[in-house]
């Protein structure tokens, strides 16, 4: 079942010389159980478009629908985790977990079995009454996860959710994130991970939508069928690094890599 | 430009009543008087200039005097400058032979102490903290003597000491329309609203503050902004100046910001650095029962007998002054005395006002603030005129609000209550607002974000989001809030104009009162003590702990 459906969407800034297009006829959806992953340049606007998803910003033209209901404004049923975590310096673990479950009007019973959960999830046991500034960047990114988490989100929206911890950190959180995803007991139904780390993509995602360079198009959506753990040492791996990599120097789709499948494109 | 646009708008409005050519009339006067405020300013800015560079050079190069020097400074500092102003021209007046000299080097010294604290820390801060390997290269090439001062050290300090002046400007405007309007012998502008007020001369008034708003703008577009922009070649970049506010908008603010801050550091500095010793005093002095307990109660515990302390050496101080003036001067006459007992009844009235001054400014300040904050539009065309309003030196409006307030209300002990309430404001009003804007600007995009994204809602968005994300702001602005506002009280409680006296109990009342009877010395004494003392506990016993709170878990970095 399609869960998003980005269609013909533009983004402009208004500018000292007009207008600005950010990115322009960018389509493509997202189903249940996908996990997808935007992957371009800097300034391609991946970031905006991730925030056009969940309704924090709005196109300027095009149109976005969840479950076919174009997304007007911000919207609940998805939940978003930030490139530099995003928490309250002022309030401890356990209450930024919480404070999206505020926001919806639980009952505070309720909440707390829920924070409870998802701060087991994340390796967050022992923590709940410690302070964002008193956690290393790889805690703080838990308590980021498990606050999106805890809203039990349809979708979860990851904005470069890695790049600011150490390469170490950066990969046992990843694997944690994908040991997660294939929980069945978890939400999310789907993910969507802006990167612009390409083996980070092909190692998590499922299909790869590339974006060209400032005024970002959509050049080419790449499955990924590697098999679970992906191998980054594998052939496979290097062909389709290499092919995403050339996609994006080269600002256009060259031929179809071996075992990759079918492209499936803006639609 | 956008100055000289708003300059535009009370023109206009003077235009429309018809009244340019009557306030026209009053320029040449309001000028003359202007020049020599200006001349003030001048010879007190120069004489900062030196003392801070000797002071500052000699605190930052000589161990003990630092070790005396610092401590010393940052309890001129956070003292209400405005109190010592009667005893310095008593002081002055009677140093010197003729009326003319004494009160115009009161006056001067005045603006001095407004100015010259800031810049001393500007000097010792940007000295100490010169790179050691540009030190080291310095020391190593063999440049000594004249030219490392030339080469090394004044370069190091240009930066600070240019963005410190643009704030002993602010500030020294202020005490400059005070001290005039205290000691009118002093021919200037302040003299000149005074009169001008004493005269119901409504054009005289507008003319004068008209004047000297230009003559800041002038010299805030003409001198200091190029200035500031020559000085910024002499920052190191390695280390990010303090003073660089991190919201959008740019590195350009306004003057009264600067200002802001500026108070803002010396009150802190000067509460944290002379509350150190105070405080170890204090707890040395409590009981060891009380000491260790949870850190709550104790903190407690160490608030109360800190405060009972500064009640005890205060009554102690008093006595003492009234049994040495008993003993060396005349006995104290028995009016003076039944002042100098009115004197806690005095305080308690002042607090009150101050308290009542400050939620009202607090209120207008955040509402003003959040609207400007809301739209870029109304940001764009609103803080100029707010930075203009602001640049007026908040003394020089206080003839033009009796003035107002008087023909309004009458002459009764209301409208003197809400008078003196509505001029305690205009010295707290701005602190608050500045910082409190800059608080608001400063709530980081990214936290906006996440809080839309988990769909905070109006409430719960600033409970969560805006409210502690301008704590810090807050705390900062309280704290220079009511500095401006012991300052303030010394105007706002007594002013003599002409035949008459517009009076209300409290602190600054008394203050005044000693200095204008006779015999009045050791009432003047006393309230100043009193004032100096109530300053002091209240940074201790409120002011500090908010301030630390805000520090460790408000701080957002």
């Amino acid at each position: 079942m399609v869960l998003i459906e980005v269609d013909g969407v533009d983004k402009s800034f208004p500018s000292r010389h007009g207008s600005m297009s950010i990115m322009s006829d960018i389509s493509f959806d997202v189903a249940d159980s996908d996990f997808l992953a935007l992957v371009g340049p800097s300034g391609c606007g991946k970031s905006t478009l991730l925030r056009l998803i969940q309704g924090l910003d709005h196109p300027t033209g095009g149109e976005i629908r969840f479950r076919g209901t174009p997304v007007r404004e911000v919207c609940h049923e998805m939940a978003m985790v930030f490139q530099n975590f995003a928490l309250y310096p002022w309030l401890t673990v356990k209450q930024n977990v919480a404070l999206g479950l505020e926001a919806r009007h639980i009952p505070l019973e309720k909440i707390e079995v829920q924070v409870e959960r998802y701060i087991s999830v994340t390796g967050l046991v022992g923590f709940e009454e410690a302070y964002p500034r008193e956690l290393s960047g790889g805690m703080r990114q838990r308590v980021g996860l498990a606050r999106a988490l805890a809203v039990e989100p349809a979708v979860l929206l990851m904005d470069e959710p890695f790049s600011a911890l150490d390469p170490l950190t950066a990969e046992s959180l990843r694997e944690e994130v994908l040991q997660l995803w294939r929980d069945p007991q978890l939400p999310p139904e789907a993910v969507v991970l802006v990167t612009h780390n390409i083996e980070e993509a092909l190692v998590m995602a499922d299909r790869i939508i590339v974006l060209s360079r400032r005024p970002g198009r959509v050049l080419a959506g790449v499955p990924v069928n590697l098999p679970r753990p992906r191998d980054r040492k594998s052939p496979g791996f290097y062909e389709l690094t290499d092919y995403v990599y050339s996609l994006i120097t080269e600002g256009a789709a060259p031929t179809v890599p071996i075992g990759a499948g079918p492209l499936k494109s803006a639609s | 430009m956008a100055i000289l646009g708003a300059l535009l708008v009370p023109l206009a409005a003077i235009g429309l009543g018809g009244q340019v050519g009557s306030v026209w009339a009053e320029i040449p006067q309001a000028g003359w008087d202007l020049s020599q405020s200006f001349v003030r300013m001048l010879i007190a800015y120069l004489l900062s200039l030196g003392f801070s560079l000797l002071y500052g050079y000699y605190a930052s190069t000589h161990r003990t005097g630092e070790r005396v020097l610092i401590p010393v400074l940052d309890i001129l500092q956070s003292v209400p400058i405005l109190g010592f102003f009667p005893i310095v021209i008593v002081v002055f007046v009677d140093a010197t032979p003729n009326s003319w000299v004494g009160p115009n080097i009161a006056a001067i010294f005045l603006i001095f102490t407004s100015m010259a604290w800031n810049m001393v820390f500007g000097v010792y801060e940007s000295l100490k903290s010169l790179p050691s390997d540009l030190r080291e290269a310095s020391d190593s090439f063999g440049v000594t003597g004249g030219q490392r001062i030339r080469k090394v050290l004044l370069p190091a300090t240009v930066n600070r000491l240019v963005y410190n002046s643009v704030l002993s400007w602010t500030a020294g405007w202020y005490f400059l329309v005070a001290a005039e309007i205290i000691a009118p012998s002093v021919h200037g502008i302040g003299g000149f609203l005074l009169l001008a007020a004493t005269q119901n001369n409504l054009d005289a008034l507008l003319a004068g503050i008209l004047l000297l708003v230009v003559l800041i703008a002038a010299l805030d577009i003409f001198v200091w902004r190029p200035l500031y922009r020559w000085a910024e070649k002499y920052r190191y970049d390695t280390t990010p100046s303090g003073d660089q506010e991190m919201v959008p908008g740019g590195p350009r603010r306004a003057p009264f910001r600067r200002a802001a801050g500026y108070v803002y550091r010396g009150v802190v500095t000067g509460v944290t650095r002379l509350s150190t010793p105070v405080v170890g005093f204090a707890i040395s002095a409590t009981p060891q029962r009380l000491r260790h307990r949870s850190p709550g109660r104790s903190r407690v515990a160490r608030t109360i007998v800190l405060g009972a302390i500064l009640v005890v050496v205060w009554l102690l101080l008093i006595t003492l002054i009234v049994a040495i003036f008993g003993v060396f001067s005349h006995p104290i006459a028995p009016p003076v005395r039944a002042q100098i007992l009115l004197l806690p009844a005095a305080l308690g009235a002042s607090f009150v006002r101050l308290i009542f001054a400050y939620l009202l400014s607090l209120a207008i300040a955040l509402g003003l603030a959040i609207y400007l904050v809301q739209s870029p539009r109304a940001y764009r065309l609103g803080l100029p005129v707010v930075e203009i309003v602001a640049s007026v030196p908040a003394t020089a409006l206080f003839p033009l609000f009796v003035f107002a307030l008087v023909a309004f209300i009458g002459p009764s002990r209301g409208g003197f209550e809400i008078a003196s309430i509505l001029l305690l404001m205009t010295g707290m009003l701005w602190y608050l607002f500045f910082n409190l804007l800059s608080g608001l600007r400063g709530v980081p995009p990214d936290l906006k974000e996440a809080a839309l994204s988990l769909g905070l809602r109006r409430w719960q968005y600033y409970r969560r989001l805006v409210l502690p994300a301008i704590f810090p702001a807050f705390v900062t602005g309280s704290i220079t809030a009511f500095g401006g506002g012991w300052n303030a009280l010394i105007l706002a409680e007594y002013l003599r104009y002409g035949p008459r006296t517009f009076s209300v109990l409290g602190v600054g009342q008394l203050i005044d009162l000693g200095n204008n009877e006779a015999n009045g010395a050791p009432l003047m004494a006393a309230a100043l003590l009193t004032m100096v003392f109530t300053v002091i506990a209240v940074n201790e016993v409120l002011w500090k702990p908010l301030y630390r709170r805000a520090a460790d878990r408000y701080r957002i970095d």
